[in-house]
């Protein structure tokens, strides 16, 4: 069968599969979760297939790859690791969408992150991969879950019925996901040739750089031999960089204007929330006036007229 | 042979990726609590994050990986500048529902 036609179906399968599993407001049945997973993974390993198909027949015809772009880096172990965190990746980001819950939906999330992070690792971006891992994992997520935390009625444990009704439904799932998938498989048909490497993207070599942008790693002082000669470990390799050090040199020197307006933005951003923060709700306003005159108002805030669900008791444990 | 192998699974590379876009936009559309609905966007970011990683590695430069930091910036003010404005929604309606604020049509 003609691998394009696969691809297809492999997003229609998908869709379907996502189709079933979304929240409906009520608890699925156990056939349907089963069902959704045999035909979502049915459809993913049939998208791997296919694309492996057709882009290795391609890649095949031209005779190998025309050289350049440098050392890529991958190895074959690469190629499992890819299909592992991807795995994990994928079916991951299908429970943050389908989860009920958004604290579960949250740690779902850190799955994904962490199986992008290995994605990362495969592909020789080791620098990026834990700033991925710190940065998203470490910050964001916690911010996440705080905010999770502070602003979600707490519900009881596994009745779905008593979720509040925004979390355990969703809007339009049919349309949502025919349009996502719609774009999926214009993305699989349209973008992406057989990639081979960039001709033009010949770089500079590791030695070549080091030569004239940083000569003084070549300098050995005789600090650095003493040093050596104490030390029971074979000595750095002077003339490979690592992924950190090409790193910092692209950013640093390919992309300095770029820097400072990241700066500029977050420094915005900060500002932006700090005034966020800050601004005066008049709904709190009424709330906290009305609640005053009244016993243990220091403590019990009562909900206003859009509320819908009973009143909460600051300081209450909250899942 | 390997370059055969690493060129094949740099198309798997942008497969991974598109599908976590497309997975955080479905979820950005169905989901009716704000904050997951943020948290979806944060996923579309890992699909670029993905994508930018293996076009780097595709053209053998770092570039793509620089373009990472840069998105990684956005996505800390993202994050800031969403969740307060959650919290002040929050606030007001004492729901975290986005249909709750479905009179906010253009």
């Amino acid at each position: 069968m003609d691998p394009q036609l696969v691809l297809y179906l492999a997003s229609v399968c998908g869709a379907i599969a996502l189709w079933l599993l979304m929240p409906r407001g009520r608890a699925l049945p156990w056939w349907r979760g089963g069902l959704a997973a045999m035909i979502g993974v049915g459809a993913l390993g049939a998208g791997w297939l296919s694309a492996g198909v057709r882009w290795w027949g391609e890649v095949d015809l031209a005779g190998g790859l025309a050289g350049g772009g440098g050392d890529a880096g991958l190895s074959v172990l690469a190629v499992a690791y890819y299909y592992v965190f991807s795995g994990v990746a994928i079916l991951s980001a299908v429970r943050v969408i389908t989860h009920t819950k958004p604290v579960y939906s949250a740690l779902w999330f850190v799955m994904v992150v962490v199986a992008t992070s290995g994605l990362l690792v495969s592909l020789a971006a080791e620098f990026m991969a834990f700033a991925m891992l710190i940065i998203y994992g470490g910050a964001i997520l916690v911010t996440y879950m705080f905010v999770i935390m502070l602003a979600s009625q707490s519900s009881p444990e596994d009745v779905i019925e008593e979720q509040p009704e925004y979390d355990r439904a969703s809007t339009e799932p049919v349309w949502a996901v025919v349009a996502g998938f719609v774009l999926l498989a214009a993305l699989l048909s349209v973008g992406f040739d057989a990639p081979t490497g960039n001709p033009d993207a010949v770089g500079m070599s590791d030695a070549e750089i080091i030569e004239t942008r940083l000569a003084e790693r070549l300098v050995v002082t005789e600090e650095d031999e003493a040093r050596q000669a104490l030390s029971s470990t074979p000595a750095v390799d002077a003339t490979a960089l690592s992924n950190s050090e090409r790193l910092g040199l692209d950013l640093f020197e390919g992309h300095p204007l770029a820097i400072e307006l990241a700066g500029v933005i977050l420094l915005v951003a900060l500002i932006g929330a700090v005034v966020i923060a800050k601004t005066k709700v008049p709904e709190e306003i009424a709330r906290n006036a009305a609640a005053t005159p009244g016993a243990g108002g220091a403590t019990v805030r009562p909900t206003g007229e859009a509320g819908p669900d009973s009143p909460e008791v600051l300081g209450s444990t909250r899942s | 042979m390997d370059q055969m192998i690493s060129s094949l699974t740099f198309s798997h590379y942008f497969l991974t990726g598109a599908v976590l876009f497309v997975l955080g936009m479905i979820g950005f559309i169905t989901r009716r609590n704000m904050i997951v609905m943020f948290l979806c966007t944060e996923m579309m970011f890992q699909g670029v994050v993905v994508t930018l990683a293996a076009a780097a590695a595709m053209h053998g430069n770092v570039t793509g990986q620089t373009f990472i930091i840069f998105v990684l910036t956005i996505a800390a003010a993202e994050a800031a500048l969403a969740l307060g404005l959650v919290i002040l929604l929050f606030r007001r309606r004492q729901t975290l529902d986005a249909g709750a604020w479905s009179e906010l049509r253009g």
